[in-house]
This record gives C-alpha cells, sequence and structure tokens, in this order.
C-alpha cells in the first residue's frame, strides 16, 4: 500500500535501491525465500502490475543510478539568518532531517562558527565530535560537531568533508571536552586536528598500525605485526 | 634546595589496570609529590571491543544485545537509546503501553546502577556494609528483569517499535512492591552515611567541579547537577513519554564528592516515585508499531541522547537505505566525563582520587565500548 | 550543646552501627545457600538451548526453516537439512549450536515460527572441554547430562 505514492512511478516493491520513501519500505524485499511465492507481495498493486510491469521495466532500470540521497528540507530561522551574515559563502547549506537540524561548512570555517556560536548565540555544550568515512566520495570523511545550548535548549550538528590527509583545526581552545574526543577520531580514523595538545592514540595501543573504522578495514583485518611482537602470538583472526 | 631536572621528591606511579578501586580496567599514571597528586593521565582501551565496527556488519535487529554490553551495570538504558535513535530514523512510534513499560524498566535499571555506585563508592571509601545492603536491594530489580524479559544483566528487553514480551502476572504488583520496600532502605543507606562524621570528612569539599567547568567539559549526568546546572534530558528534551510524568531534578551546588552522593540517592527516591506512577498509567494496547521486518530506514541520519545514570548518552545512527547501519557512534557518558579527573584531582592526596574516580561512575564497558 | 555532645558521643557513627547490629538478625539473612538449593528462574529466562520435540509423534518440530541462523549475531547455528522426496518438506538432518560463542540474546528463539528452538532455564553450563560447548542435535533434544554430585 505505500508503495502506491512511490515517486519512481514503478510499482515494483522489489527494487531495495528505491528507497526515497520517507517511511522505511522494506516490507518488500524480505529475506530470499522462506516460504514466499514468486509473486510480489501487495495484492492492490497487482491489478497495475501485468500492465505497469513491461514498461516500467525500462524507467526503473533508468531511474534507481542515482544515489539514494537523504531527503532533507531546508531549514529557516533566526539562527540561520545571523550565521548567514556571519559567514556567507563558507556555509554551504542548512538543512533539517526528522527535526534535527544541521548545517554544512567548509573545513576552514567550522572552527570560527563554533567559536561564534559559543560566544554570542549561547551553545556552550559541544555534545561529541565524530567522523562517517565514504570511501567513494573525493572528500573521504565527514566530520561532524554536535553542539548543544542549555538556555535556548536546542541541539545542532555541523558537519564538513575533508580529504584523506588534510587536516582540521582542533577544537579545544573552544570546549575543552573536545580533548578526548578527537583522539578518539584520531585513534579511529585517522583524521588529525591542529593544535591539540595530545595527539595520540586513546582506545587503541600505541603502535597500532592502522585505523580501525575506515571502510576498507574489514571488521577481522587485525594489525598481526603488532600482535606478534608486542604480545607473541598469532593473531587469531 | 636548588631545582634540577631530575626532581627527586616526585614520583610517577602507576595505578594499573589491575586495581580494586578503579571500577574495572583503568589505567591512571600518578605524579606524586608526596601524597600530593600533581598530576594525572588516565589510560583507556583495556576493554576496547569494536562495538562501533560491528555495527557496521549486522542488521539494525541483530546489533540491539550488543548494545547492552556497553554499560553493563544499566543496560536497559542502552537499549532504550538504541532503539529509540532507530525509531527516529524510521519515524516510527510507539505504542504508550509500550512506551509505559519502557519508562518503568529504564527507571527500575536507573535505581539498580545508582544501587551499584553507592555500593562500590563506599567501598572504595572504606565502608564495607553498604556494599551488602545495596546488593539485597538490587536482587528484587534483577528478579524483575530476569521475569520479565530472560535475562538479569544484559537484558535485550526492547525491540525496534516496542516491546517483544507482553509484561507477565504480577509485574505491577512486584513493582509496586519493590518501590515500597525501596523507601526505607534508602533511609537506610543515608542513616549509615549520611551524617557521618568520616563519611563528611572524605568526600566534602574533594573533587569540585563547578558548573562552568562542568559545561566546559561536557560532563552531565548527577555531576552537572551536583554543581547547580537543572538540567536533565528527561525534562529538557523528554523521550518516551517522559513529559507525562511528575518528577523532580535534584541539585546542589557545591559540586563536590558528598554533593552528587546526595544528588544519587535523591534520584532513587525519584526513580521510585516515576515507577509508582509508571505502573498507575499503565492501560490494556498494543505493545508493538508495525516495522518491517528486514529493516531498511531510509538514508538518513540521527542523533538521539537519553538520560543513562551515568549521563547524557547519545547514538548517533547514519543509515545509507541498506539493511545495516553504515555508522553507528555512540556518545558516552563515561567517556566524556572521565576527562575531568585531571582537573578535579590536581592538588589532592591519592585516598582523594580514589574517591574522585568514584564519584564520577564511570563503566569501564561503556568508557572503551 | 546537642551538637557538642553529639560529637563527643560518637553518635553518628553509633546510629549506623546500631543499624548494622539490628540486620544480624536471622530473619534478615539473604543468602541462598547454593549449590545445595538451586534458585528458581524465572519462566522465560534465556539459558540453554533445546531442540523441542512433538510429544505425541515423537518427531522434530523443527522444520529447517534456516531462520535461527538468520537471525543469529554471531552466525553461530548451522542448520543441516535434505528434502524428502514423498512429502516435499524439509526434514532435518543436523543442528549445530555453538554455546561458546553464543550471548544468549534469545532472536533465535524469538525467530523460530514453530517454537523448536527454546532456550531452557538451565544455566549450569560448565564443560571441560572446548568442543563440548558445542551442541549437536543430540545434545540439543536430549539435554545435558550433568554430573551429579552426592554432597
Amino acid at each position: 500500500m505505500p508503495e502506491e505514492a512511490n515517486p519512481g512511478g514503478a510499482t515494483e516493491p522489489q527494487k531495495p535501491e528505491e528507497t526515497s520513501a520517507p517511511t522505511g519500505g522494506g516490507e518488500a524485499a524480505s529475506p530470499p525465500a522462506e516460504s514466499k511465492p514468486a509473486a510480489p507481495k501487495p495484492p492492490a498493486a497487482v491489478p497495475a502490475k501485468p500492465a505497469a510491469a513491461a514498461p516500467a521495466k525500462p524507467a526503473a532500470a533508468a531511474a534507481p543510478k542515482a544515489p539514494a540521497v537523504m531527503q532533507a528540507v531546508a531549514w529557516e530561522g533566526e539562527l540561520v539568518e545571523e550565521l548567514k551574515e556571519e559567514f556567507g559563502d563558507r556555509i554551504k547549506e542548512f538543512r533539517t532531517y526528522v527535526g534535527q537540524e544541521f548545517l554544512v561548512a567548509e573545513p576552514g570555517a567550522v572552527i570560527p562558527i563554533i567559536e561564534f556560536l559559543k560566544l554570542e548565540q549561547g551553545f556552550d555544550y559541544l555534545v561529541d565530535v565524530t567522523a562517517v568515512d565514504y570511501p567513494a566520495r573525493p572528500e573521504r570523511f565527514e566530520v561532524v560537531w554536535i553542539l548543544y545550548s542549555f538556555e535556548r535548549n536546542h541541539r545542532i550538528r555541523i558537519k564538513t568533508s575533508i580529504k584523506d590527509g588534510e587536516k582540521v583545526r582542533s577544537c579545544t581552545g573552544v570546549h575543552l571536552t573536545a580533548d578526548w574526543l578527537e583522539r578518539e577520531v584520531y585513534d579511529m580514523f585517522g583524521i588529525e586536528f591542529e593544535g591539540h595538545p595530545n595527539m595520540t592514540r586513546i582506545l587503541m595501543p600505541e603502535g597500532w598500525g592502522s585505523f580501525p573504522l575506515r571502510k576498507d578495514k574489514a571488521i577481522t583485518d587485525m594489525d598481526n605485526r603488532w600482535v606478534r611482537e608486542n604480545i607473541g602470538i598469532e593473531s587469531g583472526q | 634546595m636548588s631545582e634540577t631536572f631530575l626532581d627527586s621528591t616526585e614520583l610517577v606511579l602507576n595505578m594499573g589496570p589491575q586495581h580494586p578501586s578503579t571500577h574495572g580496567v583503568l589505567r591512571v599514571i600518578v605524579k606524586l609529590d608526596g601524597e600530593k597528586v600533581t598530576g594525572t593521565e588516565c589510560v583507556i582501551g583495556y576493554l576496547h571491543r569494536g562495538v562501533e565496527k560491528i555495527a557496521e556488519n549486522r542488521t539494525y535487529a541483530m546489533f540491539a544485545p550488543y548494545v547492552d554490553r556497553m554499560d553493563y551495570v544499566a543496560a536497559v538504558s542502552n537499549g532504550l537509546g538504541y532503539c529509540l535513535a532507530v525509531e527516529k530514523l524510521i519515524s516510527c512510534d510507539v505504542p504508550e503501553r509500550a512506551q509505559t513499560v519502557r519508562v518503568i524498566l529504564t527507571e527500575l535499571n536507573r535505581i539498580a546502577s545508582h544501587l551499584i555506585w553507592l555500593g562500590t563508592h563506599a567501598l572504595d571509601i572504606g565502608a564495607l556494609t553498604p556494599l551488602f545492603y545495596c546488593m539485597r536491594e538490587r536482587e528484587d530489580i534483577l528478579n524483575i528483569f530476569e521475569k520479565y524479559c530472560g535475562a538479569r544483566l544484559t537484558t535485550h528487553a526492547f525491540r525496534i517499535g516496542g516491546l517483544q514480551y507482553e509484561t507477565y502476572d504480577g509485574f505491577e504488583a512486584e513493582c509496586l512492591d519493590f518501590c515500597d520496600k525501596l523507601m526505607p532502605r534508602v533511609d537506610e543507606y543515608e542513616e549509615l552515611l549520611t551524617e557521618n562524621r568520616i563519611w563528611k570528612d572524605r568526600l566534602i569539599d574533594v573533587g569540585i567541579l563547578n558548573a562552568e567547568d562542568c559545561k566546559a567539559y561536557g560532563v552531565t549526568g548527577p555531576m552537572l547537577r551536583s554543581a547547580g546546572v537543572k538540567w536533565d534530558i528527561r525534562k529538557a528534551l523528554p523521550y518516551s513519554g517522559y513529559e507525562k510524568y511528575d518528577f523532580e531534578i535534584p541539585t546542589r551546588t557545591n559540586g563536590d564528592c558528598y554533593d552528587r552522593y546526595m544528588v544519587r540517592v535523591q534520584e532513587m527516591r525519584q526513580s521510585a516515585r516515576i515507577v509508582r506512577q509508571g505502573v498507575e498509567k499503565l492501560a490494556a494496547g498494543p505493545i508493538m508499531a508495525k516495522v518491517a521486518k528486514v529493516l531498511k530506514p531510509p538514508v538518513g541520519e540521527a542523533y538521539v541522547s537519553v538520560e543513562a545514570p551515568k549521563g547524557e548518552l547519545g547514538y548517533y545512527i547514519v543509515s545509507d537505505g541498506s539493511t545495516q547501519p553504515y555508522r553507528v557512534r555512540v556518545r558516552p557518558p563515561s567517556f566524556v566525563n572521565l576527562q575531568s579527573v585531571d582537573k578535579m584531582a590536581r592538588g589532592s592526596l591519592v585516598a582523594d582520587l580514589v574517591a574522585v574516580i568514584g564519584t564520577i561512575d564511570i563503566v569501564l564497558g561503556e568508557v572503551d565500548r | 550543646m546537642k551538637r557538642f555532645l553529639r560529637t563527643i558521643l560518637l553518635a553518628d557513627l553509633f546510629e549506623g552501627l546500631w543499624l548494622t547490629l539490628r540486620l544480624q538478625h536471622p530473619k534478615n539473612i539473604t543468602t541462598e545457600q547454593y549449590p545445595a538449593v538451586l534458585p528458581k528462574v524465572g519462566e522465560r529466562y534465556r539459558g540453554l538451548p533445546r531442540l523441542n520435540m512433538n510429544p505425541e509423534t515423537g518427531d522434530t518440530l523443527c522444520i529447517s526453516c534456516d531462520l535461527c541462523a538468520l537471525a543469529c549475531p554471531e552466525h553461530l547455528i548451522v542448520v543441516g537439512w535434505e528434502r524428502n522426496p514423498e512429502t516435499k518438506r524439509k526434514d532435518l538432518v543436523t543442528f549445530t549450536y555453538d554455546t561458546s560463542r553464543c550471548m544468549f540474546c534469545g532472536l533465535c528463539e524469538d525467530a523460530c515460527p514453530t517454537d523448536a528452538l527454546e532456550l531452557t532455564q538451565d544455566y549450569q553450563m560448565a564443560s571441560y572441554t572446548r568442543e563440548g560447548q558445542i551442541f549437536d542435535r543430540k545434545v540439543l533434544e536430549e539435554g545435558t547430562k550433568p554430573t551429579k554430585y552426592k554432597w
């Protein structure tokens, strides 16, 4: 039934790539076999199916090639205006998704934005600093800062994309809590923060050779050399 | 005498990963001048299990049992945070009855966590009896968890979209019974400790962290409330129906270890109050929302945080439209709170360092994930 | 004056001590005498697994649908089946469950459509070998045979 409103036009529930429906469209692609018959599930789509199947196929073949993107809408408000005034072009977009607002900025502008938000807008609590790895993109890492303001009771995110090897300025001058949070991002991804007082590994042992949370490291990829040298055994993975 | 670069009165000592007072495998390298602490450095990572990497290789429903094992003392809160984050991604509304049972179990879990904290903190300070009394109370809570979902500690109580199990016969009666039994027991703990001169000597004015420092260090939970900031995620950004419950946020002003003790004891009382209200509110209804068997949230990301007993526990989940999450980031309260040890312990004695580490209420499973 | 007397006479310490002494009464003892008295666990307890059989016919209830193996986060269930030529259904041949890696999360029990796989209330799961913790179909159906001690 939710498939009827599918903007792709094809009432083919089996295509898992068409996830542009805002609610979970997961009923369709159930795990292979069990005892499901080969016919697609929603009976309401059946009358349209035989007719739509043939012409929809070439359309469906062309449509899902574009990767699904987050259906975020624009974020308007007073804070947005003030930020636009202060930073102009350096903030690329203001979006909101499921009620949570975020802005995407250039890497060099992030720390001035955080300072501005802390000193003039009351965002005095840095909740988290983290990163996400998208190896397919040219700017591989997306670093995310989450800020919260006690007075406004408002939480926002700041995101930026950087290349492998590029450095970001550290936030420890503005918020002291960024100390260990940035060390963990470095430990897990290899992103260095300039100006951090102690940019060393925090969770993995010293001398570990790889950055575990990068997507090119599989889950069983261990640094066998380190294990052999320091523990004296062959790694069990 | 003249200063050489080798200051022979300074000693670097290792409070190693195996230590009865460090609440897990925490290593603290302490620089001492006699008995006075002049600097500390925490070395963590001994319990790092790569939970965030595991999440990228499991489906959403399969990952839920792993989440319990991070903060293993208060596993129900972890499960609640994760389920709320995924439900936000799929924009799913949890039915009313499920929300009420979730609140009841989460508050019982908060009481259990604070009981462990009280017992072990008192043990660190040197008081041996509160530990046994706290464990006795905790047995009752764990029995309720066991009858409800089948496990005492790593409960896996909630599912994405609601609850798996209906409450068992006698659930309401047992919860109310427990609350009635708890109130005089909390008075007993206070009788043992609150006016006790040794307790007060050990804890008052030790480990002071004022409100500004708390906000600068990102410290949340009872530590922030003991410094005077009246902030609780259950009131500020309510989830799972918390806006319908009537409870107070205990705060104190001094920001030292004694205040944190008082805040947590009062929180236990408030949690019992919430459990009573929850049991009264419990009405018939469905316990699970309509959620796909093979869950594929749309592409997007969400950050949801809950008030865990230790602070703000946040989940930042990035989905790429497939059955497995693309990135799950857990923002652990103990990890962020632990950074403030250096600030609090500098200039005090080693025994105060032990009190400070205890008062932050860390669980290494959460610090290291 | 009252405060002075309380301080001199150690009143706060004696109040705490009186509480401890009061709780020495035998009716307040909560120690469980394990293993002489085994604690009763709840009905939904997630303990050792068991494969249930149909009580009338004695056949296994498992239909080899493999849902438990798909649901397991640790991928430790292996279901061996073969197609029965007469009834065209799957027959269970082997069922391997590795309890050494199991975290007793209950997802397999939730996934089973026929209530064949069940996590019982058995919590005594010690074994001398690692291989002893990999349950095959026989152990799952008949149950473990723990050593009975005479004292």
